[in-house]
């Protein structure tokens, strides 16, 4: 492949010219994939402050019924996967899932980590931080977001069930939302970005195919011909026409060459 | 007229400016071509195997936290990626620069150290993940361009010099334009 004019410009064009696009397409994929993870964390967090605001109300007065009721809508939503709240002690509490209550959740479990890592625990998250991505039982990509419940000066005044003032978090609200649409999104751009990339693979070598073909195969050709019926001393050929500059000027050194030596003989043999 | 070789004594170098000298050179030259045409599979060869140790996360040994506490604060992965696709431009430029010149250089393997250096970079600033196949890409295509550059020069290079070679042994000197 190498010994050809066509093999030797195509690798080294193509290689060059998909490489290169190979390179800026997975950098952009990875800026669009970050761009995109952030936006659906930021979007999950609100969703979770929503919740919370929504159902201070019902924790306010202790109406149990009520926010057991709100959080077992809020699981029936479509994408929504789990929804949960503990208390202080890691026990679930309310719960999209009854299976799940009263069940006391490990400290050092991936989403715990984050505030129990330490010998104090943090009371503050970053958005995030607040957000971890995992796998559930049944395969399926899931992005939750633990957010604390702040013991507000209201919480530790009302007159139900009293919060000491100096207990910071009084639990943590734990929204789990399917990641199926999200991955399924960058599944598309890839597939896109591959396409891209190959289109743009087939249009440059077909291009510089062609260029290479018109401009300098041809004409080579034409001049091979030319040659070939020189050096078999057939009835002079006529300098082919058309040629680019440089070939064209072969074409006629090698003429004014071959009647000099058809010259040359017609003397020798006189 | 062909010149006969005199011999030589068993052991002595031959005379600078005879023609067993000047055969010597140019088959110097040729072995030296063919060992330098390879420079650059053996460059992407490094790079691969770095690639791989990093892939399978031997750069997990050095915590990214080490990274900046001796380095300081690393770039975005933003900035690290636009770094990346600039320099990747910018070497495929100058690579076909010098194929287009027909110079020889010796670099390759000063790539494998710049791209070693973008996988640092990316580890510290805790991006490895997401770029990991950009940095492999970039030093595939680099030093893939690279290899074919130096290859071909030097298969042009050896087919002078054995043209040159076979002048030589038939004439017992170099040609006029040499």
């Amino acid at each position: 492949m190498f010994r050809t004019l066509a093999g030797r410009a195509l690798v080294l064009v193509g290689v060059t010219v998909t490489g290169f696009m190979v390179v800026c397409c997975l950098i952009l994929y990875s800026a669009i994939r970050t761009s995109v993870n952030r936006d659906a964390v930021l979007n999950a967090t609100n969703l979770a402050d929503t919740i919370l605001k929504s159902t201070r109300y019902a924790m306010l007065k202790s109406d149990r019924e009520t926010l057991a009721t709100t959080i077992r809508n809020i699981g029936e939503q479509k994408g929504v996967e789990h929804v949960r709240i503990f208390n202080k002690q890691g026990v679930v509490t309310f719960s999209a899932h009854p299976n799940e209550l009263y069940r006391r959740i490990d400290k050092t479990s991936e989403g715990c980590i984050p505030c129990h890592s330490g010998p104090v625990p943090s009371t503050r998250l970053g958005t995030m931080e607040q957000a971890r991505t995992f796998r559930n039982g049944t395969g399926r990509e899931i992005m939750a977001i633990m957010a604390p419940i702040y013991n507000e000066p209201d919480c530790s005044s009302a007159p139900c069930h009293v919060h000491p003032p100096n207990r910071k978090i009084l639990g943590m609200l734990d929204v789990g939302l399917s990641r199926d649409n999200l991955t399924r999104s960058l599944a598309v751009i890839r597939l896109q970005m591959v396409l891209f990339t190959l289109m743009v693979l087939v249009i440059t070598i077909v291009g510089v195919t062609a260029l290479l073909r018109r401009t300098v195969f041809i004409p080579l050709n034409r001049l091979k011909i030319f040659v070939v019926q020189t050096e078999e001393g057939r009835e002079p050929p006529s300098v082919p026409s058309r040629l680019p500059d440089d070939l064209e000027r072969m074409a006629q050194r090698i003429d004014r060459i071959a009647r000099r030596s058809g010259a040359g003989g017609a003397d020798r043999d006189g | 007229m062909k010149m006969k070789l005199q011999p030589t004594t068993a052991g002595a170098p031959p005379e600078p400016d005879t023609p067993e000298a000047l055969l010597d050179d140019i088959d110097r030259e040729i072995r030296r071509l063919s060992r330098f045409s390879s420079r650059g599979l053996w460059a992407l060869a490094l790079f691969l195997v770095i690639s791989i140790l990093v892939g399978n996360g031997v750069a997990s040994v050095i915590l990214p936290d080490r990274i900046v506490a001796v380095l300081g604060k690393p770039p975005s992965p933003w900035a690290i990626s636009l770094l990346l696709v600039v320099y990747t431009f910018f070497a495929i430029i100058l690579s076909l620069s010098r194929f287009m010149g027909g110079i020889e250089h010796r670099s390759s393997f000063c790539h494998v150290g710049y791209l070693t250096a973008f996988f640092l970079f990316y580890h510290g600033a805790r991006a490895l993940n997401d770029n990991y196949w950009a940095v492999v890409g970039a030093g595939v295509t680099i030093l893939g361009v690279e290899s074919y550059r130096i290859w071909s020069y030097c298969h042009e290079t050896i087919a002078r010099r054995q043209a040159l070679l076979a002048h030589v042994r038939r004439t017992g000197r170099l040609p006029a334009e040499e």
